[in-house]
């Protein structure tokens, strides 16, 4: 048996349109610690991993490990039926699971609506991601990383990111001109989601798609910051956590120049 | 043309041996096409709306200098790094393919006069697609052309497919592009399919995999080969009665050619007089290629006033539209390419599936990172 009670069901709605653009089908790995999914775009340049714990469900069972093939653009058609202050509650057989049950209550409980979502075989994709150490890390306001992918998307599809110790560059080079976006560290600004801090270990300069950083940022209602971890040569990643409920991450392959 | 019916096996036996994928998937990826196989589609399939080939005001055709004009800076704007292969002197076994083939154009150009005389136009179209021939000027002119845009191309010493299987067996470049199935037979790791179609088809790219083909049918390389000359390839007739149904059967059972020989019942299924089987499968086997680790394949700056003079003064190509093709060569050669995730975590076969009640399988990779 299956079954997880989110108060918070805008959470899953904003999840669902993070990731819906990235990757069609996948897997939700669902055992006693909380609910998982990895999943890499058709051609193989990002990867998503989110993690829902289960301390962030109320309540929450699960006995035994299985998983949830889904279709995430079904699925995510299916939440836009619930409500923002909806409580939303994932039911689901886990012996032989062929569909999804999704229960629905409005906060004063006198509306509840339930769907039923058909299941897929998405041969099991297992990811061991250890954690990293990046040669930089940067925490800085979600909204802001997502203004400077828009603002740079329009000179360019692809842009520098350079950090050296006290501030981080960001910038593009096209056909009509070219464009930066230069960000000081700051750690004592009165608004913590204003804050930028930088930890670094050598400075990186490394060039990204726009057009998948623009994915990433779909992300940004889950959190009011991002962390971003860089090094020479390593794929991006762009984190966005939610609180204690968990945390969704994208990894990008970097552009690399002619070898 | 290539290995008769392979397609069908491989999509009835082996069907996760196929992949298709977009187009643009392929960015970053380096790979040998046919150039023959390519030109050769290029004057059949480059026709203005009357279906005449396209010429110059002198009546030369350059159907073959568009199609690689344009459909080269089609995948290099798509980040693709294309290398061409062209054909050297056709096997000696080969020569009795290549008759039927004489015959059969000659046949088409009889066709051809009679449907000219009675002006039927879609008996002229098809028949005057079936008297095309790729001429050794044909070959010429795209070299040069390819010289002048800065692609790479290689000359094998024999058949072109064998020497782009080489070439990705050696991890020179991801796959070998062709329709020709042979390919496969020549053991070339990764085929593409339909990478030089026309953009407006909407074709997705198949990819076929052979090391899954093998893994589907349970075969060995040489057994995988003794099937596809029993299908039927262009050096040595196949044997009357057995379609690919069979001949899978067979090698199944028997596991070699000489195997079928010994017990396949003369009567219902005979055997060619002169059946040169095994020096068909040395020639798939041990083809005569050079040697990949001597080739250098590299990708230069276009010649942006050398292609103007050629196509726009010498084949009267629109000057506008070839200039802006070769902007998109030069910019696309400058600009970093997209990395994949898999060139950084090394990917594992997934496990067997177990089955299920889910009606829709989708099967997709697994990925292990590196702790870095």
């Amino acid at each position: 048996m299956f079954e997880a009670r989110l108060s918070q069901g805008a959470l899953l709605k904003k999840l669902l349109e993070a990731i819906k653009e990235l990757v069609t089908d996948a897997n939700f790995d669902c055992n006693e610690t909380g609910i998982a999914l990895q999943a890499m775009d058709n051609s193989h340049v990002a990867l998503v991993s989110l993690l829902l714990r289960s301390e962030g469900f109320h309540p929450y069972r699960c006995d035994r490990g299985f998983s949830l093939g889904v279709n995430l653009n079904s699925l995510s058609k299916i939440l836009k039926c619930a409500g923002n202050d909806d409580i939303i509650t994932l039911k689901a057989d886990d012996n032989s699971a062929d569909s999804l049950s999704l229960c629905f209550e409005s906060p004063s409980n006198e509306r509840v609506s339930e769907y039923e979502l058909k299941l897929m075989d998405i041969d099991q994709e297992h990811l061991s991601i250890p954690e990293t150490d990046y040669e930089a890390t940067i925490v800085m306001s979600s909204a802001e990383f997502q203004r400077i992918c828009r603002d740079l998307m329009v000179i360019s599809e692809s842009v520098s990111v350079d950090v050296a110790k006290d501030a981080i560059v960001f910038s593009a080079e096209g056909e009509m001109g070219s464009g930066s976006v230069k960000l000081k560290q700051n750690p004592s600004v009165d608004k913590p989601e204003e804050q930028v801090t930088i930890e670094l270990n050598s400075s990186v300069s490394l060039q990204f798609s726009l057009k998948y950083l623009m994915n990433f940022t779909k992300g940004t209602p889950l959190s009011d910051q991002v962390m971003l971890g860089l090094s020479e040569n390593m794929p991006l990643l762009v984190e966005y956590k939610m609180d204690d409920a968990g945390y969704i991450r994208f990894y990008l392959a970097p552009k690399v120049g002619e070898e | 043309m290539g290995i008769k019916g392979l397609t069908k096996v491989i999509g009835d036996r082996c069907p996760n041996a196929i992949k298709s994928n977009e187009f643009k998937n392929y960015f970053g990826r380096k790979v040998a096409i046919d150039a023959s196989m390519s030109i050769y589609q290029f004057l059949i399939a480059v026709r203005q709306q009357d279906g005449q080939q396209l010429t110059t005001e002198s009546g030369e055709t350059t159907s073959h200098l568009m199609g690689i004009f344009y459909r080269t800076i089609r995948m290099v704007e798509n980040g693709i790094k294309p290398c061409y292969v062209f054909d050297g002197k056709p096997p000696t076994l080969k020569s009795g393919e290549l008759a039927k083939r004489l015959e059969r154009r000659k046949e088409a150009n009889k066709n051809l006069e009679d449907a000219q005389e009675l002006g039927d136009a879609v008996d002229i179209d098809k028949f005057s697609r079936r008297t095309v021939k790729v001429t050794p000027e044909h070959n010429a002119e795209c070299k040069k052309l390819l010289g002048l845009m800065g692609i790479p191309y290689v000359e094998a010493p024999c058949e072109a497919e064998a020497q782009c299987a080489a070439l990705a067996r050696d991890k020179k470049v991801y796959a070998a592009a062709s329709e020709d199935m042979d390919t496969l037979t020549f053991s070339a790791p990764i085929l593409l399919r339909h990478l030089t179609f026309s953009e407006a088809r909407k074709m997705p790219i198949d990819e076929i995999h052979l090391n899954k083909v093998l893994e589907g049918l349970n075969f060995t390389m040489e057994q995988f080969v003794d099937m596809c000359i029993l299908l039927g390839c262009d050096y040595c007739d196949s044997i009357k009665g057995i379609g690919p149904q069979r001949a899978v059967e067979l090698i199944e059972k028997h596991k070699s050619l000489e195997e079928i020989i010994k017990t396949l019942d003369n009567k219902k299924y005979p055997i060619p007089d002169d059946w040169p089987y095994n020096e068909a499968r040395q020639l798939f086997l041990n083809p005569e290629v050079l040697d990949p680790k001597d080739i250098e394949i590299k990708w230069t700056d276009p010649d942006i006033d050398g292609i103007v003079e050629y196509l726009v003064h010498e084949k009267g190509f629109s000057e506008d539209r070839v200039r802006k093709g070769v902007d998109k060569l030069a910019k696309n050669l400058r600009t970093a390419t997209q990395g994949r995730l898999d060139s950084f975590f090394s990917t594992v076969p997934s496990n067997p599936k177990v089955p299920s009640k889910r009606k829709v399988i989708i099967i997709k990779k697994k990925i292990i990172f590196f702790s870095c």
